[in-house]
């Protein structure tokens, strides 16, 4: 059910069976002048200390709002917040603007997708990650330089003392992340938000940023928000997955059961849309048609209905609601005819049939 | 380092026989010399040291006379009878004193008064523009009237009246004893300075709160004041010192405007107010107004120089000067 890790965690911070990060009925509402947007709609999940937990979802489906929602970090003007958000069993969701700058940082911390903007290309790598350790810590300036040095060995860079003296722009895209993964760990947060953290970077660099995000993370204990549009990214480095669609959370589950054993059509689609290795050269990439949902007029039913291939009259009409599979309680979804249903199926085999003549007889299909 | 790594990939076939003999370099063809860089850097370096020499060591040159000398020649003082020469090398005014040197101590409050106004510029002009920029709503709005305001204001009419005013001042009330002619003529045009700078650095604010450092900074506990100060305010200081550079030749002009209407420091004496004492005499003796109206040019055109380069190598648009 659970990997040994997630296991082996759970069991050392066992004394607080609390979890460290509770969304209940979370929203997130920008008003526009076309109306309200409703960016992120209603989510609830659990976040265990010292767990992983990737966001899944297309460009639009509300996982960065989710992510800086968490962290108190929008626009307050024209924002309009609803649900609980509960930290270490604390209500952080209404604190004030100064209270939260207590969690951040030193609780909470994020990185961002673009290391090559994040960074102030005016100060030196050095001071920008002793700053916060000199705010939050009241660290002297002598303290702050030599753990900072710690923190670049720490991320794998080498010849920390000389980078220190180093600015932005000296260093490639791979390395300032590292650098930024740096300064997020500075002051020992228990939660690390991270918003596609290897989107900007090169394949080969991504894993490596992957590989030791979640070194650090066993290391320190730390638990994990990772937001990414890429399946794959999610695949290796989280205990749970949680996908979401048009603000919505429509599937969520352990790594392992949601890869073995997808409910929503729409999270194989976003699987089915990941190019695989073993295709021969030249085959026709599969996309999911449409586009994602109007989020200032969403659909009435489910969603993903206008776009889904396995729709029937009732995903218009209805809302599914989200319930747990019947394998795994852990399991939860948002689908009236989730992947493996008797409809399913039927709809499954009807598209198959479809496909196989359209390639026998390509003029008839015309 | 650097050339013998590139070399290889960078010398064509052709170019290989013609460099056989001498080492396998090639020429990174170069811009132009930044030329006006180079003119207004060291003709500011040079009348600086000057006017500091002339002004603290008289005895390291000789050459300047003391600001009261009369320049005789045999014994007897002449009126405007001396034009250039070797013996004063700008001529000599209507009391017989070396315009050469009055220059070089004119340069000194000329410039005082230039660097003191840009300063107060920057100070309120660049606060102002940066609390604008970062808080938006009313407190931009509000600044922004009070900017447009500024640049409204009739700058000859601001001057005279605070001039007039501040003298009659700084006769009765005795905290204000300090406000001499100096002081008075550089917060007037320091308050004019106000705001074109407040300007060009409220627009970079805007731009540069949204960037994501800003956030990434806010994200790790950062105040807003921490983040105007230390993200934001470093990223400013090329726009700054680019519109301070541009702007500080338009001070050293207008102070020269303002010496012309009689506005000025009266010893020792400045450009404007030398080229206002000798203008009515230019038939006779051309040099006491043309040199002084020289020395004004080459700085005023050595600060725009500095600034133009600036300008070009920082990337900042003149919109807003």
């Amino acid at each position: 059910m659970s990997n040994p890790t997630q296991a082996a965690d759970r069991a050392r911070s066992g004394d607080r069976s609390e979890p460290l990060l509770r969304l209940t009925d979370v929203s997130t509402h920008f008003r526009t002048p076309r109306g309200l947007v409703r960016a992120v709609d209603g989510v609830s999940f659990e976040l265990n200390r010292g767990s992983a937990l990737g966001i899944v979802g297309e460009s639009g489906s509300g996982k960065t709002i989710l992510s800086r929602s968490i962290m108190g970090l929008l626009p307050t003007q024209n924002t309009v917040r609803r649900g609980v958000i509960e930290f270490e069993g604390r209500e952080i969701s209404s604190l004030s603007r100064s209270k939260m700058r207590k969690v951040w940082g030193k609780e909470m911390a994020m990185i961002f997708q673009d290391p090559m903007t994040s960074l102030n290309p005016v100060m030196k790598i050095g001071k920008q990650i002793a700053e916060p350790l000199m705010i939050h810590l009241g660290m002297s300036h002598h303290a702050a330089a030599e753990t900072a040095e710690r923190l670049l060995h720490d991320v794998r860079i080498p010849e920390p003392a000389r980078r220190l003296k180093q600015y932005p722009h000296e260093m490639s895209g791979g390395m300032r992340q590292r650098v930024m993964i740096a300064i997020a760990m500075s002051c020992g947060p228990t939660l690390l938000l991270a918003d596609e953290p290897t989107t900007a970077l090169d394949v080969t660099v991504q894993a490596q940023i992957l590989d030791l995000l979640g070194e650090q993370r066993r290391e320190r204990n730390m638990s994990m928000i990772l937001v990414t549009h890429d399946l794959g990214v999610v695949a290796g480095h989280t205990d749970d997955i949680a996908v979401m669609y048009g603000g919505r959370l429509v599937e969520k589950a352990p790594t392992r059961e949601l890869f073995a054993n997808m409910k929503m059509p729409y999270t194989e689609a976003l699987l089915e849309s990941i190019p695989k290795i073993a295709d021969r050269s030249h085959t026709r990439l599969s996309a999911i048609p449409g586009r994602p949902p109007d989020l200032v007029n969403p659909p009435t039913g489910c969603r993903f209905a206008p776009r889904c291939a396995y729709v029937r009259d009732k995903c218009n009409k209805e809302e599914p609601p989200l319930i747990a599979a019947p394998e795994s309680a852990e399991h939860l979804y948002r689908c009236w005819y989730p992947v493996g249903s008797p409809e399913y199926l039927e709809t499954r085999v009807q598209i198959e049939d479809r496909r196989t003549t359209a390639a026998a007889e390509p003029v008839a299909a015309l | 380092m650097t050339t013998a790594l590139s070399a290889p990939s960078m010398t064509s076939p052709e170019g290989d026989d013609i460099n056989h003999d001498s080492e396998p370099t090639f020429r990174v063809k170069r811009k132009l010399p930044p030329l006006g860089l180079l003119f207004g850097v060291t003709w500011l370096v040079v009348l600086t040291l000057v006017t500091i020499l002339a002004t603290y060591f008289p005895d390291l040159v000789p050459f300047i006379r003391s600001y009261d000398a009369k320049v005789t020649v045999g014994g007897r003082a002449k009126q405007y009878g001396m034009g250039p020469g070797w013996t004063a090398w700008f001529g000599t005014d209507a009391s017989s004193k070396d315009v050469f040197a009055r220059c070089i101590y004119g340069a000194r409050i000329t410039l005082l008064i230039g660097t003191g106004a840009t300063a107060i510029g920057i100070i309120v002009g660049g606060g102002l523009g940066i609390i604008s920029g970062y808080f938006r709503g009313w407190t931009d709005r509000i600044v922004s009237i009070v900017t447009d305001g500024l640049l409204a204001l009739p700058a000859l009419l601001l001057a005279m009246i605070m001039v007039t005013r501040l003298d009659a001042l700084k006769g009765t009330i005795g905290w204000l004893s300090w406000a001499d002619r100096t002081w008075q003529i550089t917060i007037t045009l320091g308050i004019l300075a106000i705001a074109p700078l407040a300007r060009i650095v409220r627009a970079q604010t805007i731009s540069l709160r949204e960037r994501e450092f800003v956030l990434a900074s806010r994200s790790l506990g950062a105040g807003k004041w921490r983040i105007m100060w230390k993200e934001i305010m470093p990223n400013l200081v090329p726009a700054m010192v680019t519109v301070a550079f541009t702007g500080l030749g338009i001070l050293v002009a207008a102070e020269g405007a303002l010496a012309f209407l009689g506005l000025s420091v009266e010893r020792p004496q400045t450009w404007g107010k030398m080229i206002d004492a000798a203008r009515d005499r230019i038939g006779d003796a051309w040099w006491a107004t043309v040199f002084p109206c020289l020395m004004l040019f080459l700085t005023v055109f050595a600060f725009n120089l500095i600034g133009d380069e600036m300008a070009r190598r920082f990337d900042i648009r003149e919109a807003a000067v």
